[in-house]
């Protein structure tokens, strides 16, 4: 799955990899290789500036520590990501059952 | 970094437009990178190569952290925020007819170029692809976007002698404006 195809999501699979506990930028771009099955086409880099844009928005929070000599930035979630987080789950869960059902043919189930 | 010259030439070009704490960030991430491909068995040249194609280009990032930046965000709000402040003000300098207040014309045209040159930098800010030039721009726009609001209310204050609604929104308006603009202004520099 390529970048473009990402646009809107970005977010989400950035705050799910955060979800087990706090991580650098590295080791969220590991935990969405594994969580993807390598399946995710995206330059590592650009995953960076998503980390800070989140942070910002007050969904993530950042420390800095220094490992093997290295400033190392780890990112945890905040209260305010764990939230955002369970609505994206959400909006995601709603917007697959909609398209699966027009894609497929199903009926969709209406809300519960 | 110690690393192969690949890597540093890498960072040395990310290093010209993005802060060092950025950097720093880029540099852990890229060298994690890197030993895992050394840890698959690649030599220093080829990890070096791999981990950098994985990184993706410079120009990329760059721009990735321009358009995140919060420079970027306020100046898109200061400009959202520019027609309706602006209607405001002109729906009061035309009904007060301030063409007939005894304001010096160079006063005049000094801040239609203040106006112009914030407007600018605004969408200079707001489009830019370059994170320093984002993070200066909305930094100096926001300063001078406060200074506007500033001349403008001081202005109409000292001219209009009733506080009719329009004047009172107008100001209350530009007041908060400048408030949000200046309390932004190290969130902008910052990045």
């Amino acid at each position: 799955m390529r970048a473009e195809e990402l646009k809107g999501h970005l977010d989400a699979l950035l705050l799910a990899a955060l979800e087990d506990g706090p991580r650098h930028g590295y080791a969220v771009m590991e935990a969405l290789r594994q969580s993807t099955g390598g399946r995710l086409d995206l330059p590592t880099g650009t995953i960076y500036p998503a980390l800070h844009r989140l942070e910002a928005a007050g969904l993530i929070a950042g420390s800095w520590s220094v490992v093997a000599g290295r400033r190392r930035r780890v990112y945890e979630l905040t209260a305010a990501g764990k939230e955002a987080l369970s609505g994206k789950r959400a909006g995601w869960r709603d917007f697959a059952a909609i398209m699966s059902a027009a894609l497929e043919g199903r009926p969709c189930q209406g809300p519960a | 970094m110690p690393g192969p010259r690949l890597i540093r030439g890498y960072l040395a070009e990310l290093s010209a437009d993005l802060p060092g704490r950025i950097v720093d960030e880029l540099a852990d991430g890229l060298d994690e990178t890197y030993r895992r491909y050394l840890g698959q068995g690649l030599d220093p040249d080829a990890a070096a190569q791999e981990a950098v194609a994985e990184f993706g280009e410079p120009r990329r990032i760059v721009a990735a952290f321009a358009h995140a930046s919060r420079g970027r965000t306020t100046a898109r709000r200061l400009l959202a925020a520019g027609p309706a402040v602006g209607m405001c003000w002109a729906v009061i300098l035309i009904t007060a007819r301030a063409w007939q207040w005894p304001v010096p014309v160079v006063a005049r045209a000094l801040f239609g170029v203040a106006l112009i040159t914030v407007i600018g930098l605004l969408a200079a800010a707001a489009l830019g692809r370059h994170y320093r030039l984002v993070c200066r721009a909305a930094a100096a726009a926001c300063v001078g976007t406060a200074m506007l609001d500033a001349v403008m209310i001081t202005t109409v204050l000292v001219f209009v002698h009733i506080l009719v609604w329009p004047v009172a929104a107008a100001v209350a308006l530009s007041a908060c404006r400048a408030t949000f603009a200046l309390r932004n202004v190290p969130h902008a520099l910052t990045g």
